[in-house]
């Protein structure tokens, strides 16, 4: 299995939707339904970035973009400095994260020198996200949604 | 009665407690196999050992440099001695901030050191956010599981707590609906606190960044919203390389909770930004406890149980924590590895009394990820205390006065076998002499002859005319000796009928293990002294085998350390460790086939010390020798309750274990169960009996005897 297919297969097994799409058709999705979303954080498309200020009530929805993606865990990273980006992917509803195949490593170890990079000469705060907020502490059933997001979308452009 | 049988009466009567932890028994063992496939879990907890196995010094040049690292990056480093200057400090960050309220996510080390009522006492209200931790704090409990601390918890009790304290309608039924209510009620308290509260689960020292795990992402709202974070953590979470961090990552949640990576990884390096913070950055400190762990770390086998990565998971397959939980089961840390840490950071009474309760299975040093020997640390500890503190010098004297000596073991048998035998006849006598508690299972009665003698007077002879190259050295071990000689005869005629030669010690003494489990390891150096003159020399035979993987167990690993100062003993104990096999494993090795004589349905139990100890669970080969005849059993593999004096000492313990060993049995259908170990024949045999089950109990050199046929 390739690094595409295992992480789409781990990402599913965390309950995520997960959307492959190429770049042309991800900008025309965006073009049709950015408006739904609260908060857009895009490196590739920065031209539909929009921020909010998100406070304790929280915010609909968010789409933001990974820095890398992990196929062996399904996980994203998010390098989130700003304050905003790490509320916005805390305190949305729907979470969408948009990541390009080229950045999906094979495995965890693949990550480290992402890692290093980014905390080596500065301060930095980096998130690994492996679905949405979940708990098991009531009876060991399984919920969505104890403090962030309850539901999460993977978009993985190739 | 003492306290302790008062809270494991208390626990083995809530229903709650009991049914919780059966279901997350099962629902666990499941999800870590799934979690570990396609993955070498031992080739990934070696690695995983080796990464927190670090000496001292260099632990002590981690810190500097992680200090300095995190102190370039704007963040504060406080080293507290103990729990009260790391209190003290935490306060008073607090008071500078005027917080009236801290929010915190999930850290052992902040329970360790009791800061939610020190925070109270000085005025600040801590708010828990993980909802377990929450749900405790709400019930102003301990957690009762490292990662799950409200498992005692139905959703019943968790909305009459919701109703009680927060004032709300809730529908005791719904647990989306209780989880709703925290998300909303939790959620005004990351924006009210001006401090948050986080452990850490590991802290790299390459950059000076720390990475926390948490499925709810309470763990990053908590480090995100307040404007102050404080991180609470002891020096054994320092590891040197991103690599080192993402590979405990790789197996932590896997052990916990059977994920394959928490939710959340939140890798945070110094003071970011905060826009709470008047000043736009964030105040980042980092207190470091010691509590002990300095001078723990000296000392190379303290130094193991730091390894330890508080995954939980040797709580999760532990039998006496499967039918008691981690309020009798703990103090603050729980499970097996909480009775070490209870040793290492709270009193000694308290951690006598949980390294009691171990029974010695191993499952927690088979599940480790981080590969530390628990069962074993706990043995040795609890040993060290007990001579400490003088207790049960009657032990002792048995041990020492009575097992190393075969002739005082003969004599005491004989004794024995004559007083029980009218005891046995008279079952008035029989309900008098034992108390009501031990009364769960019916005991066998010592033989007045023993193995040895019956095999010199039936077999010894015979031997010479096996037509065979190979000779099978036996050790009988005491069980098999004074109570289930006939078990050993069956092995003789067995392997004479396959065409081995069969020899035995000239003289039957203890293996020692009474004395090694209980921690005397005096006695246990006199006894395994006197058992090594007995072994074999290396010439005089191919296998050493033995029927109670126990002795098994204790002959190859434990021997070397008790004659360790005697070249020559050394040197015989080597070669005898090579050469162990337990009955299946000779026979699998053998290629030895069968065929049923009556057609008889059978289930296999695997002892504790087989399969942890001798590493080879014998289901398999018994599965593929009778294919149609072998019914599989659940948990085949979980204790029985027996562990030797702990079925003594905590009775009801061990009939609680053992009931849950009796239901699947009766599950299987069998007609007979077969297993290895003479004191799992005894409990289980003993149990059904009491339980008027009408199912048989056989060692497999019985059940081979008298069942099948050789092709």
């Amino acid at each position: 299995m390739n690094d595409i297919d295992r992480f789409l297969k781990m990402s599913e097994y965390v309950g995520n939707r997960n959307v492959v799409l190429a770049r042309d058709e991800f900008e025309r999705f965006l073009e049709e339904n950015v408006g739904s979303y609260d908060f857009v954080h895009l490196k590739c498309l920065d031209r539909f970035n929009k921020v909010c200020e998100i406070q304790k009530e929280g915010i609909k929805s968010a789409i933001v973009e990974a820095d890398f993606a992990i196929a062996e865990t399904g996980t994203v990273v998010i390098e989130s400095k700003g304050e905003n980006l790490r509320r916005a992917t805390s305190l949305c509803d729907n979470l969408s994260v948009v990541v390009d195949a080229s950045r999906i490593v094979p495995n965890l170890e693949g990550i480290a020198d992402f890692l290093r990079e980014t905390t080596q000469d500065s301060e930095n705060y980096v998130s690994f996200i492996t679905g949405a907020s979940r708990t098991a502490d009531i009876e060991m059933s399984l919920t969505l949604g104890v403090h962030g997001p309850e539901e999460m979308t993977v978009y993985v452009l190739k | 009665m003492k306290r302790v049988y008062r809270d494991i009466n208390k626990a083995l009567s809530d229903e709650v407690l009991q049914q919780n932890l059966d279901t997350f028994y099962h629902n666990y063992r499941e999800s870590h196999r799934k979690a570990y496939e396609g993955l070498n879990f031992n080739d990934l907890r070696k690695e995983v050992g080796v990464i927190k196995s670090l000496k001292p010094e260099d632990r002590f040049a981690l810190f500097e440099e992680f200090k300095n690292n995190v102190e370039k990056a704007g963040a504060f480093v406080f080293e507290a001695k103990d729990s009260k200057e790391a209190c003290e400090y935490i306060v008073s960050v607090c008071k500078r901030h005027n917080a009236e309220y801290v929010v915190k996510s999930k850290s052992m080390t902040a329970e360790e050191i009791k800061l939610n009522p020190y925070l109270e006492r000085n005025g600040i209200k801590p708010i828990e956010t993980d909802l377990g931790e929450w749900i405790i704090q709400l019930a102003k409990e301990t957690p009762s599981h490292m990662i799950m601390p409200a498992i005692h918890k139905n959703r019943k009790q968790v909305a009459k707590l919701f109703r009680e304290h927060l004032n709300v309608d809730v529908d005791e039924d719904d647990i989306e609906g209780m989880v709703k209510i925290a998300r909303h009620y939790l959620r005004e308290y990351y924006f009210k606190a001006k401090v948050g509260i986080s452990g850490a689960n590991v802290a790299v020292v390459e950059t000076g960044t720390i990475g926390i795990v948490t499925n709810e992402g309470n763990g990053r709202l908590v480090t995100t919203i307040p404007p102050v974070h404080i991180v609470v953590l002891g020096y054994e979470k320092l590891v040197k390389t991103f690599e080192d961090a993402l590979k405990i990552l790789r197996v932590l949640p896997k052990n916990a909770t059977g994920q394959i990576i928490s939710v959340y990884v939140t890798w945070i390096k110094g003071a970011v930004e905060s826009l709470n913070s008047s000043s736009g950055k964030k105040e980042l400190h980092f207190v470091f406890v010691d509590n002990g762990r300095k001078a723990l770390m000296d000392n190379p086998y303290f130094n193991e149980a730091l390894k330890c990565i508080r995954c939980g998971s040797c709580a999760n397959v532990c039998p006496v924590y499967g039918v008691l939980g981690g309020h009798v089961f703990g103090h603050i840390y729980t499970g097996p590895i909480g009775a070490i840490l209870t040793s290492f950071y709270h009193d000694d009474k308290k951690a006598m009394e949980l390294l009691s309760l171990c029974c010695g299975c191993k499952a927690c040093s088979e599940i480790c990820p981080a590969n530390i020997d628990i069962q074993k640390l706990i043995s040795d500890i609890y040993g060290g205390l007990r001579f400490k503190y003088g207790v049960d010098k009657l032990r002792s004297s048995v041990y020492s006065g009575v097992l190393s000596k075969p002739s005082a073991m003969k004599r005491i048998a004989k004794v024995g076998s004559l007083i029980l035998k009218t005891v046995e006849k008279n079952s008035h006598l029989n309900s008098c002499l034992m108390p009501k508690k031990h009364d769960f299972r019916v005991l066998p009665v010592p033989k007045e002859e023993s193995f040895s003698s019956l095999f010199r007077k039936k077999f010894e002879a015979l031997q010479t005319t096996v037509k065979s190259e190979k000779t099978v050295f036996f050790y009988p071990g005491c069980a098999i000796e004074y109570v289930y000689p006939e078990i050993g005869e069956s092995v003789v005629k067995f392997l004479n009928k396959i065409g081995l030669r069969v020899k035995i010690p000239e003289k039957m003494v203890c293996c020692g293990y009474p004395a090694v489990h209980d921690g005397d390891k005096i006695s246990a150096k006199r006894i395994i002294n006197e058992s090594v003159k007995y072994l074999p020399v290396e010439e005089s035979f191919d296998y050493f085998l033995v029927l109670c993987p126990t002795c098994g167990t204790t002959l190859k690993y434990l021997f070397r350390e008790f004659v360790s100062d005697t070249p020559r003993e050394y040197k015989k104990v080597k070669f005898v460790e090579e050469k162990i096999v337990n009955l299946s494993r000779l026979l699998d090795d053998l290629n030895v086939k069968v065929k049923t004589k009556n057609g008889i349905l059978f289930t296999y139990h695997i002892p504790c010390h087989q399969n942890r100890g001798l590493h080879f669970n014998g289901e398999k080969f018994l599965k593929s020798l009778l294919p149609n005849y072998y019914m599989p059993m659940r948990d085949a593999d979980r204790c029985c309750g027996f562990g030797g004096s702990f079925s003594i000492d905590y009775p009801q313990v061990s009939k609680a274990i053992l009931d849950k060993k009796i239901e699947n049995i009766v599950d299987t259908n069998a007609s007979v169960v077969v297993t290895e170990c003479p004191g799992c024949i005894m409990q289980i045999r003993g149990g059904l009996l009491k339980r008027n089950i009408p199912v048989e109990v056989k060692h497999l050199s019985e059940f081979l005897d008298e069942y099948v046929e050789v092709e």
